[in-house]
């Protein structure tokens, strides 16, 4: 070889050595304390490695920061997150995008399961799955069985714009606060939407449920 | 062919045939010309240059140019979130930024922050501001379609979640959140 190109390997390895070193590095981390700094960085580097979307990871190291955890505190937390966000994509599919895992991670922690994430996406094929895995995390978190959650947000999510999915949550959410159980308030707000009732659905149905019907 | 051709051909034939009789400065002066022509100066770049380097040299420019991606690259991680979210209808995907509006009744507050992921949860960045004698504080944040978790920080000591909005699922530090989606 060449003495020539056998010096040039070894300097174009430096230079992707050193530019991959300055994209790990994440400014806003230098707001953690030292203890922090050296406990959270190497798990969004891991994190990273898997190809694992890091911004939710920074946000939840920055908001133990504000809130003055401790370190260990702010890096289970950190370290929990990217555990959801993994298994986010194993239900996912390599090819989620970012946003769909974040919401897929907050189902998840919410008490869906992988199952009902794979029924969401199943369902709703490439569209954009944020929104609908949202609002199922969000309709699992205020006690509306993770299964119903699922089929509702499928049922309706087929045919109507995001907007609309956000509509029918604040609604099941208000009358959920107004004294309604999570899976009357669902149940009420699916059958107003004229779709299928959730409560046939409520079971761990694996089947997505028919396309909805909606008045023209 | 008469005789008075042949003998034209003849004359022009010799004054052809005579040598010509050349200004003896002549090639002095052909010669100054193409000099000053060498002479006019051209750009260094258009000319040709031949460089020597030695392969240490090879590694050090190498690790320079290194150096400089890794400074460009570490200039752009460095942007806020705030920053890289700036969208325009050109990008592939576009994302419209919708004006939310935030909230919060707390009438013997002395001050309210919205701090979230929007925020790279900077207590001091989206302050609210009182309205009136109600009690009630707003603030007003453009925010792209996506999924945030956010609260309020009342007085700069406690942490609120946003009643009117879905709780996270969960509060790693014991104090809850609560989570917004922006729709498309």
């Amino acid at each position: 070889m060449n003495p020539i190109t056998r010096l040039s390997a070894p300097a174009l390895a430096l230079a992707a050595v050193l530019a991959g070193t300055a994209a790990a590095q994440d400014s806003r981390l230098d707001r953690l304390a030292p203890e922090a700094r050296a406990l959270v960085p190497p798990i969004i580097d891991s994190a990273r490695a898997a190809g694992l979307p890091t911004e939710p990871l920074v946000n939840r190291a920055l908001e133990g920061a504000s809130k003055g955890a401790p370190a260990p505190i702010i890096a289970a937390a950190v370290r929990r997150l990217a555990g959801d966000l993994g298994r986010a994509r194993e239900a996912l599919g390599p090819d989620a995008g970012a946003a769909d895992l974040a919401a897929a991670a907050d189902a998840l922690r919410a008490g869906a399961s992988t199952a009902a994430l794979r029924r969401v996406r199943d369902a709703l094929g490439p569209r954009r799955l944020a929104v609908p895995l949202g609002v199922t995390a969000d309709l699992t978190a205020r006690g509306v069985p993770a299964d119903s959650a699922a089929t509702l947000v499928i049922g309706l999510a087929r045919s109507a714009a995001d907007a609309q999915l956000l509509a029918l949550q604040r609604e099941v959410e208000r009358d959920i606060a107004l004294g309604a159980s999570p899976l009357a308030a669902a149940s009420g707000r699916f059958a107003a939407a004229d779709v299928e009732s959730p409560t046939s659905v409520s079971g761990p149905s694996t089947t997505p449920s028919p396309p909805v019907r909606r008045k023209p | 062919m008469p005789e008075f051709e042949d003998e034209l051909v003849r004359r022009v034939a010799a004054e052809l045939k005579r040598p010509a009789a050349l200004d003896p400065a002549l090639d002095a002066r052909i010669m100054a010309e193409v000099r000053a022509h060498a002479r006019r100066p051209r750009l260094w770049l258009l000319r040709p240059h031949t460089f020597r380097v030695t392969p240490l040299g090879i590694l050090a420019r190498a690790a320079a140019l290194a150096a400089i991606v890794a400074g460009a690259t570490l200039a752009v991680s460095r942007l806020r979130p705030g920053e890289a979210v700036v969208s325009t209808a050109s990008a592939p995907e576009a994302l419209t930024a919708s004006a939310v509006p935030f909230v919060l009744y707390a009438p013997r507050a002395r001050s309210v922050a919205l701090v979230g992921d929007f925020n790279n949860w900077d207590t001091r960045a989206t302050p609210l501001r009182r309205t009136g004698a109600s009690g009630a504080w707003v603030v007003t944040v453009p925010l792209p379609p996506g999924r945030y978790r956010y609260a309020f920080l009342i007085d700069g000591t406690r942490w609120l979640a946003d009643p009117g909005a879905p709780r996270a699922p969960d509060d790693d530090f014991g104090t809850p959140n609560s989570v917004l989606t922006v729709g498309t």
